[in-house]
């Protein structure tokens, strides 16, 4: 069959990735119209409904994507914060008079409880909408598709690299840690010890960083990165009438509902 | 002594980089470690500091299991020097990256700039002692990346891709350091895809393919025409001079040294 892009009449599958299931299969950018909105609705609006709304999309489209295990990291990730939302709403809530129980030199409040309830929720669904994002969208396959839809070369090159630093940060401060270690600095020992390290771990990270940049810049250049004609991609992206539609209507649903919730037109439970 | 018993390595992602390798290295082992990508080498000599545990199996270092003991002790016995300098150059100066390692494992005032002088002597960076590493070349700054394993003065030293980006005298002057310790009966290592290098500087050498050792034997061994068809099996190609001597009908010349012999005596 001729590919309707590239002209080409055979493209294998590793080119394609065919994507497995029907979420994973929509278009980037309606995934990332799904994804900001979601993570927008949870966060802008008050109460306890737009949160809870937010994670039933999340779960249904976790459910429909397959994450499974995946998805737990993203989920683990959120606690810490989670937590300390909890406590510090819970028992240092400002005005807050109605006391549930006392801990020592601190009171935990209803009404802390419940801000901090629901300022758990927002940031849950606004962390695990985006999480889901990320999951199921290679990033080569977003900046493509913006690339198409009208996204300068040069801004989705800035939207690109800085996705793909925090990876490759992560390999890279592995390799220097064990450079590091390897000439005995103790990463397991004393915090003072620890604080040493600091200077010798973060050093060849960022000048490694710095000198990547440039080189990389050079490699673009070298491969016509800023010749003007206009660039063919490998793999289409599925696009339709539906989603299409489906975009708009979200993104404006969303725009009404925040807008009206401001202005004080519409009161959520 | 280095001695790995049975030791596997599965990373998390599941790939088996270790499979089932036995080895044993006595003090004061020329050993070079070759094969092809992703056969284990670098995984393996990871075990011998500790950066890396066995999944299964273990490795005595000096009779002693390095599972129970750290990284920072064990750097005291084996020094690892890694392939890409600029993942471990941070200080300011040359000097003073030097004196990292030395100063980790607790030298101080004249022992501590005696190991850093004697190193950068031995890789030749004594007059750029004070330049920022950065201002350095690629070569220099791998070889300052040596210096700064060789001033640990461990009894073991284990270097990965010590010659690449090295020019002739670069590569010389490591084919030196390598003799240097030697001599001194420290224990080389080596990983390296320079099979002039393998064969000029060491007394042995380890074959790794699919996490597993293949061949293990001296240069003349290992490089014999017998074996070639093993070495194609992990994309190692033998020394020229081992190439001409088959050739020749001269039988195994790993080293330049070893064909002119040959070359010599069957003319004589």
């Amino acid at each position: 069959m001729l590919h309707a892009e590239t002209n080409l009449t055979s493209v294998p599958d590793y080119v394609l990735r065919p994507p497995a299931g029907f979420y994973r299969a929509l278009n980037p950018a309606t995934k990332l119209v799904i994804a900001l909105c979601t993570a927008a609705l949870a966060f802008v609006l008050r109460g306890w409904l737009a949160p809870i709304l937010a994670l039933v999309v999340v779960g249904a489209t976790v459910a429909r994507a397959r994450l499974g295990r995946a998805f737990l990291p993203f989920v683990l990730a959120t606690l810490p914060l989670l937590v300390s939302i909890v406590l510090i709403n819970t028992f240092l809530y400002p005005g807050a008079t109605d006391t549930l129980f006392v801990v020592g030199p601190f009171r935990a409040t209803g009404s802390g409880l419940t801000v901090a309830g629901q300022a758990s929720l927002r940031i849950l669904a606004f962390a695990l909408s985006v999480a889901v994002f990320a999951l199921t969208t290679p990033t080569d396959d977003l900046l493509a598709d913006l690339e198409r839809r009208g996204l300068g070369r040069r801004a989705s090159f800035v939207v690109g690299a800085a996705i793909q630093t925090i990876p490759r940060l992560a390999a890279r401060a592995g390799e220097v840690a064990d450079s590091q270690r390897a000439r005995a600095l103790d990463t397991q020992g004393s915090p003072w010890r620890r604080i040493r390290g600091i200077v010798p771990l973060a050093g060849p990270m960022i000048s490694g960083a710095l000198s990547e940049v440039e080189e990389r810049t050079m490699a673009l250049e070298a491969r016509a990165f800023s010749a003007p004609a206009r660039r063919a991609t490998l793999r289409p992206m599925p696009d339709d009438q539906a989603q299409r539609v489906g975009r708009w209507l979200f993104g404006l649903a969303t725009v009404v509902l925040i807008v009206a919730t401001i202005t004080g037109r519409l009161a959520l439970p | 002594m280095i001695d790995v018993q049975g030791v596997s390595h599965v990373y998390p992602d599941g790939t088996r980089a270790l499979d089932r390798v036995d080895l044993l290295i006595p003090d004061g082992d020329r050993l070079a470690i070759i094969g092809q990508n992703g056969s284990g080498k670098s995984t393996l000599v990871r075990h011998f500091n500790g950066l890396l545990r066995p999944t299964e199996g273990r490795v005595l270092l000096d009779g002693r299991p390095t599972a129970d003991r750290r990284v920072a002790a064990l750097a005291a016995r084996v020094g690892l020097a890694f392939q890409d300098p600029d993942r471990q150059i941070f200080a300011g100066r040359v000097r003073t990256e030097v004196a990292f390692g030395p100063r980790n494992l607790g030298l101080r005032g004249a022992a501590l700039e005696t190991a850093v002088s004697g190193a950068l002597a031995s890789v030749g960076l004594v007059e750029q002692a004070e330049r920022n590493p950065y201002d350095l070349g690629f070569s220099s700054r791998k070889l300052l990346a040596l210096a700064s394993v060789l001033a640990m003065g461990t009894p073991t030293v284990v270097f990965d891709e010590p010659t690449t980006g090295q020019d002739l005298r670069g590569a010389e002057r490591i084919q030196a350091i390598v003799a240097e310790l030697a001599a001194a009966g420290r224990t080389v290592i080596a990983i390296s895809h320079d099979m002039r290098f393998v064969a000029e500087s060491f007394a042995r050498v380890v074959v790794m393919r699919a996490g597993r050792v293949i061949l293990d034997g001296t240069p003349a061994e290992v490089f014999a025409e017998a074996n070639w068809e093993e070495l194609a099996g992990t994309y190692v190609e033998p020394p020229l001079a081992a190439r001409i001597g088959a050739r020749l009908g001269l039988g195994s010349t790993p080293t330049d040294g070893a064909l002119i012999e040959a070359l010599v005596g069957r003319s004589a």
